[in-house]
Order: C-alpha cells, then structure tokens, then sequence
C-alpha cells in the first residue's frame, strides 16, 4: 500500500528527486582510493559541495556514489560492511548474477570496460552535471584530480535531446515519490518512498535492509537513529542504491534489422517493439500512426489489461510494456492488487546518452560509423533483487514473460522472437537479433549527506582492521 | 489417461558418507539435466530430483542424520515407476544408494524394490498444476503448437484476410492431414472411472464429515484460537540472513533454464499443538488442491508445475519440495503478494517462522525476515530433471486450451480468442 511519508530532502543527495535535466552536460568519473586517510579528507570537503535534494541546483551538481570495495577502501570497519544486503557485497559481477542481469556472450563482464575482473575496481563514483561543457570541465578540473583517489576511467555523456540513439523519447513513465510535489498515494505512478529511498516505508510498510552501524562507531551521532529502534544508528537513510550500466546500443543494426523484416514500415515495427512511438506517444492510445502533438500528460495516462488486454495495440513482448507492465499482470489483471504487485518493481531511472546521435536515413544506408554510442543507465532502488534485478530478470530478459513462449526483450535483451497480436492472425518476427550490449557496470550505493559525512569523519579511520580485505 | 502422483523416498545415509556422496551426485549431474540417471527412459516422469537432506535436531532434541531424497512427479500408476525405477535406472542409482543405510551391497531388480518400497515417504499434501494432464499430453499439445506456429508463419499473408472462423477451420483441416497430430483433434482421455470416482466421493464426504462433526468443531474453535494466540505469542522468529556460502550454493544451482526446483526443510515447533495444526492445515490445503486450485491457478500463483509437503523423521521435520517457472526472487515474491494467507498457515508451524496472527497474517507479509527463512531452510538440488525444461506452465495451460479449442464449433468472435492463443 502507498503511503506519504515527510522527507528529510536536505540529508538527500539531489539524484534522487531530480534527473538535472536542466544541466544537460553531464559526465560520470570512476575513482580509485588510493589513500584512505587523504581520501577521506578529500570527501570531507567535497561533502557540504554536494547537491542535496532540498534546493534546485544553479549551474551545476554533484553527486557521489561509492561500491563496496570503495567503501571497504575508506576504512568500513568490517562488522558494518556485513550488514549490507548480499547484492551490494557481491557486486554486479557473479557468476550466478551473470545468468539472471544477461550479462553473457558478448555483454559477459570479461569484455567489460569498467566493473569487470579484466579493469581495476571502481570505488567512487563521481556525478557531476552543468549547463554546458565549459562548466563541466571546470567541474571535471576541480573534482576529478583529489589527493587520495586516482581516476579509473571517464564516463562522458552527450546530449542528444529527449530522443535516446534509437530515435525514441525516453524516461517519460518513472515512479513518483508519495507527497512530493502534489503525487498523491492513488496515483498510478506514486510509490511509497521506501521504495526509492532507504529509511522510509515501502509498499509493504517496512524498511528496506540497509546498512547500520553500532553507536560506539558513531561517537558524535553523526548519522541518524535507526528508525526500527534499534539501537544503532543508520548508515543508509536518506541513501539509494544506484545501478550503473553502460550498455551500447548498436544503431544501424537496430534499423536495418526493422527495414528488413518490415521495410516502409520499419518504424511502425519499430515502434511496436519499443511500445511507444518516437515522440513517446504510446500505442496503446494511438495505436495506427505516431502523434507527435500528444499532451504530456496523456503520455503516461493509460493501462494496459483497461485498454489493450490482448496486446493488439501495444504487444505484450514490446519493451515498455514489460518493464512496467502496470495492472496487467496476476494476481488478477486489471484489478489494484495486480497494480499493488507491480509497485514492488519498480525502478527510478537516471541514465544519460553518451556518444554521438547517427541519424536514422545514415543508420540505414551508411551502416556503422565505428564510434560507440548508447546509454549509462542509472537507476534507484532500495531493493535490488526485488527492484533491479527482478524486473532485468522475469520480465526483461525472461522470454516467457506474461505467458510468452520465446520474446525476451526485443529491444534490450540478448534476441528472440517477437510478435504482435492481430486479428485474425499475429504477425511474428523470428531472429531478433542482440541490439544492446552491455559495457561496464557495478551496484553502488548513493549515501545521504550525513552518510558520507560519517564515512568522511576521522572516526572511521580509527576502527580497526581499517584495510582488511572482508569478504574477497 | 493418467493422473500424476507424487514418491518420495528417503534414505538416511551411513556415517561419514556425505562427502562421497556429494562428489557422486555431482557426477550424476554433470550437465544439469540429470544426464547419468536416465530419467527420460521411465514413463511419464516429468519431473524428478535427488538430494542430500542436511543432518537435524528437532526441536524435542531428536537427531536425524543426513538423508539421501529422491523425488518424482509422475504419471499413474506408481507401481509401474517403481518397478521402472528399480529395472532401468537401478545402475545409475546404486552408485548413490549405497552411501545409504541397509542398501544391498549386492543390488538386482527385487532388492532394489524393496529398499525403495521400504523407504518410501507418503506424502501429506500434493498439488498438482492441472491434475490428469499427463505427460504425453504436454509433449503432444507443445507439438501441435509449434505446429500451429509453423504454419502460420508459412501462410500468413493468405490467412490475412480471412475471418478468424475461416482461419480456424483451415488450421483444424491442416491438423487432420497430419498423422502425427490427428489425435490432438479429440478431446484428451480423462483419467479412468475409478480415479474420478475416488475424486468425487472425496470431494463430498469431506465437507460432509466436517458437517456431522460441526458441533465439535464450533467448541473447539474458541479453545484452538485461544491456544494459537498464546503460541504466538511465545514465537520466535529468526531474522538472520542466510549466510554467504549457503546463499552462493543456491545461486550456483538456480536459473539455468526457465524452471526451477525449490526444497525447503524445517522443523515444526515443539509440541503438539503445532504438529496438530499443521497436520489439519496441510489435510484442508490437501483437499484444495484436489479439488479446487486444480487447473493452473493456485490462487493467482500460475507458475507451480508440482508442489508437495512431506512429514519426515517422525513428523518433527517437514519438507517442501516444488518445481517452479521463473527465479526464486519472483517465486518468493508471490508467496508473499499473492498467496501469504496458505504460507502462513502451513509454514508457521515451523520453527523461525516470521511472527503470525490468527495464523495466516502477519508472517510472510514480513518481506525481508520471511525470505531469510525461506532462503535459509532452502537445499540445493543436486540433480534435478524435467521432461520440458523450455515451458512454463503457463505455456502447458495455453496449450492444452489450444487443443481444446480444436474441437466443436465456434463462432468469429471465439474463434478470433482462440487465434489469439497462438
């Protein structure tokens, strides 16, 4: 059940609410700590730099996200580190994990260019976000080179409007925080916030595990108190766990594969796949032809079982529809309870493009330009085997979703087939092929000011086993 | 046509035999489908397992060593599996029954039937995704599909333009050409008279006994819902996560296709008012399954294949064995959205069980503690098999209303749901 509860936005770092969309240059910087003492005291001076969630940043933004080798690197004494949930102390790269995120073949971790055993260990993760190049690179100047940390690897966006490299708005449908900024609890969209942020209730009014620290640890009560009274004082309020992924999109082979299969009406096909057409306007409300003019709101104003139960419109294998299938899906379709379950996945998306936009008429007569490009997906969860994971699993990569038989994702995940319901007989593609592959990637964890105020302090320096490697 | 049942056997194994065992069984697995057992070669198995059950003290003290499980879910009659089991996969098995207690060191064909005769586990609860769907059936329904499929591909653009009551009737005609398909055209056997009667007769005499004993029951009632609340009360739910090495184990074995087994074991709480209930609870989930959540949809879970609770070491223990489609994440998630209320009042008898109220609530509505109960009674399966790995049972559902709509008439607009199928 959706529940409003009051934030404390201030001890939020600003990523949460805010996706800067206003600070279109944006670039993410992979950091080492070298030295824990020196980069401890880096972070005690950047962190009253941060962008909090309580004012709209001017010109520019930073925001830090940190893994859990990094955090071990800061000196996480070791009792701390073991009350992180399983995922965080794992990491994105298992063996196990690579079967449930895809992350095989070509996308295996082995190839990856950050996050994978062939790269050294990403630490922090620096975000920082301006008006225009010139600013970043200001902010890339004063940030990037810190005593104490080394630069791994630099994750430069581009920004190539709302279009992402397919050709298709992206980021319109995404869960709303209850009581922010006039969300209601019965809002289709609306999510309890411990859903997204730790310390907070979620849909099943509970508290999502999140790391705590005994008092004694915490000798200034830096952090807040554990709000399930505990005792101990809460090193994940206020926090987020952030995935990261970068996953290139291959452009030309997108579009000559649904000139192919379809050729006139390549974006038609498309679009069927997508779910959404390339203004974002979805099927579902304008099944025939694209509709540019769309007011924004109607954008997200529908479902699926009300609407389009069978999927003639928007077939049940596109890739909008399985990643927030909505109220379509058991236990009852159509019903709040099917609604209810979807609110348990879903995730809060903050990924930028990188790479420069091929234009489609190139895409498909030119073919490849030899330059990367695609998308550093980001996204916020306090649960990531619920969140993350289970939506990349049973409904993205899972080609059974929903009662299929052979569709995983047709536009994200590793091929299939794909087919769309009509009267009176589907139309169905075969030979999908793999579109996205992924890069790079790691879980982090999004800290809240006091957090990272806490791990800055001198405090942690003192605990002992300060360097011990727990858990490798 | 056969029903399903379920067998059980379990065999303590001799001291010191586990990790001989394990290395075993590990050969018995090698390419995950079970390969050194041939399980395809007994009739109307669809799925089996064998594992190693850990080592318990229940909650009275009581020490069981650790025990070697073999599960199936197979097509009636169990005779017939039984015989098959100790004939055709009698020399896979002996090589992991003989870490076992009392197996004969000189297995043949009868002494073998008699070990698993003697060892054999009745279970208290079985459910059974659609019963009487046999396992011919599912391989000659996903045949027809693919079938189906084929043929619509092949002659889409002529089908186009017709009505769905045309398109349907072309795709009867093109399935009465095909030798192999013909039989799909007539509705499935059911399962034989005295299997049905038996159904039936249960079906009615239950609900009648719990009439003529209704008086009891209504002062009982009072005095049952006292005592639960005081144990309760006194419960202790255990919140420990799983510990590392226990949650890789899992992983290893889990997700390597669109199936998964699931065994849970645990102790029921001490006394014998939890073993009372649990015992009831399991009796009345024994009489749903049968006779109401029978066809593909246990309360809004679509994705059970065969489930099954057994009562073991002298009912201290109780193990929950299921053959499932998806991960154990979206399996969990279900029991706690969708069916916590038959969670409940089964599971919280047992021993760590996050805390009830009135029995089915509260309990697995406790996300995080519930899944570290689940997680932590969880064994890995070490040789696991099933007959069709690739379809989930939402897909046999589909299938099998495929072939039903073959058969009578329909008109356009039933014929265009049913079109809808493929």
């Amino acid at each position: 059940m959706t529940v409003a509860e009051r934030l404390e936005l201030d001890d939020m770092q600003g990523l949460i609410l805010r996706g800067y969309r206003d600070l279109p240059a944006a670039c993410f910087v992979l950091l080492a700590v070298k030295d824990a003492a020196a980069a401890r005291g880096w972070l005690a001076g950047l962190v009253p730099q941060l962008t909090s969630a309580g004012t709209r940043p001017a010109g520019s933004a930073i925001n830090l996200a940190v893994t859990m080798p990094g955090l071990r690197a800061l000196g996480l004494p070791s009792e701390v580190a073991h009350t992180f949930p399983l995922e965080l102390r794992e990491g994105m790269v298992t063996e196990h994990r690579g079967r449930v995120l895809g992350d095989v073949g070509e996308s295996a971790p082995e190839h990856w260019l950050f996050g994978g055993p062939a790269t050294p260990q990403p630490h922090l993760l620096l975000l920082l976000y301006a008006k225009d190049e010139a600013g970043l690179a200001r902010l890339l100047d004063a940030h990037a080179n810190a005593p104490g940390v080394t630069e791994l690897h630099r994750l430069p966006s581009t920004d190539i409007g709302e279009r992402e490299h397919f050709g298709f708005r992206d980021g319109i449908s995404q869960p709303r925080l209850a009581g922010i900024g006039g969300t209601g609890v019965g809002d289709d969209q609306a999510v309890s916030a411990g859903e997204l942020v730790l310390g907070y209730r979620d849909e099943y009014g509970l508290y999502a595990a999140r790391p705590l620290v005994p008092a004694r640890l915490d000798p200034d009560a830096v952090l807040a108190d554990d709000v399930e009274g505990s005792g101990e004082r809460d090193l994940g309020r206020n926090g987020s766990y952030l995935v990261l992924r970068q996953l290139e999109q291959d452009v030309p082979g997108f579009w000559q594969f649904v000139d192919a299969a379809a050729g006139e009406d390549r974006t038609a096909l498309a679009a069927k796949m997508v779910g959404r057409w390339p203004s974002g306007a979805p099927l579902v409300l304008s099944p025939d032809a694209d509709d540019p003019g769309m007011d924004r709101a109607r954008l997200n104003a529908f479902r699926y079982h009300d609407q389009d139960p069978q999927g003639l419109r928007c077939p049940v294998a596109a890739h909008v529809r399985r990643t927030n299938p909505r109220e379509s899906l058991d236990p009852d379709p159509g019903s709040d309870a099917s609604l209810a379950v979807g609110k348990h996945h879903r995730l809060l998306r903050r990924g930028r493009s990188y790479g420069p936009r091929l234009p489609i008429e190139q895409a498909l007569h030119d073919g490849h330009d030899g330059r990367s490009r695609g998308l550093y997906f980001v996204c916020l969860n306090t649960n990531l085997a619920r969140q993350f994971e289970f939506v990349q699993q049973t409904w993205v990569n899972s080609p059974k979703f929903a009662g299929l038989y052979d569709e995983p994702d047709p536009i994200v995940a590793p091929g299939g087939s794909f087919s769309m319901p009509a009267v009176p007989v589907r139309r169905r593609v075969t030979g999908v092929p793999r579109f996205v592959t992924v890069r790079g990637g790691g879980y982090f964890l999004l800290p809240g000011v006091r957090a990272l105020r806490w791990l800055a302090s001198a405090g942690v320096a003192e605990m002992p086993n300060t360097s011990s490697p727990v858990g490798s | 046509m056969p029903y399903q049942q379920a067998l059980t056997v379990v065999a303590p194994l001799r001291d010191g035999e586990r990790a001989a065992l394990d290395a075993d069984l590990a050969a018995a697995a090698a390419g995950r489908n079970g390969t050194a057992v041939p399980f395809a070669e007994l009739t109307g198995v669809h799925f089996a397992r064998l594992f190693v059950l850990d080592a318990a003290t229940a909650a009275d003290g009581t020490r069981t060593p650790e025990q070697l499980v073999w599960m199936s879910d197979v097509d009636a009659p169990l005779e017939r599996h039984r015989e098959q089991l100790a004939e055709r996969a009698g020399p896979a098995l002996d090589p992991l029954f003989r870490h076992c207690q009392g197996y004969p060191e000189q297995p043949d064909d009868a002494g073998r039937r008699a070990y698993l005769d003697s060892h054999t586990v009745h279970e208290a609860t079985f459910y059974v995704n659609t019963i009487g769907r046999g396992l011919d059936q599912v391989l000659l329904e996903q045949r027809l599909r693919d079938a189906l499929e084929r043929y619509l591909d092949e002659h889409r653009d002529q089908l186009a333009g017709l009505d769905s009551a045309e398109v349907r009737e072309r795709l009867r005609r093109f399935v009465a050409d095909q030798p192999q398909l013909q039989v799909a055209l007539e509705p499935p056997q059911p399962p034989g008279i005295w299997f049905r009667a038996r159904e039936t007769l249960h079906m009615v005499l239950a609900p009648l006994l719990l009439v003529l004993l209704l008086p009891l029951i209504l002062i009982g009632l009072p005095i049952f819902a006292l005592l639960l609340r005081l144990h309760e009360r006194r419960d202790v739910p255990d919140e420990r996560p799983p510990d590392d090495r226990h949650a890789e184990q899992l992983a290893a074995l889990e997700d390597h296709s669109i199936q998964n087994p699931f065994i849970a074991a645990g102790s029921v709480k001490p006394g014998r008012f939890r073993l009372l209930t649990a015992t009831v609870v399991l009796w009345i989930a024994g009489y749903f399954t049968r006779h109401v959540f029978n066809r593909a949809d246990l309360a809004g879970v679509k994705t059970i294949h065969f489930a099954r609770w057994v009562f073991l070491d002298g009912h201290r223990r109780v193990v929950f064995a299921s053959n499932y489609d998806g991960s154990v994440e979206s399996y969990m998630d279900d029991f706690i959205d969708k069916v916590w209320w038959g969670l409940n009042a089964v599971f919280s008898n047992g021993v760590g069980y996050p805390r009830t109220r009135w029995l089915i609530f509260g309990g697995a509505r406790d996300e995080r503690v519930f899944k570290h109960v689940l997680r932590r009674r969880q064994q890995p399966v070490q040789v696991w098999y099933s007959a069709y790995p690739d379809l989930t049972a939402r897909n046999l559902r589909n299938n099998q209303q495929l072939r039903a709509g073959l058969a009578g008439g329909m008109n356009d607009r039933q014929a265009s749901d049913w079109l809808a199928r493929l």
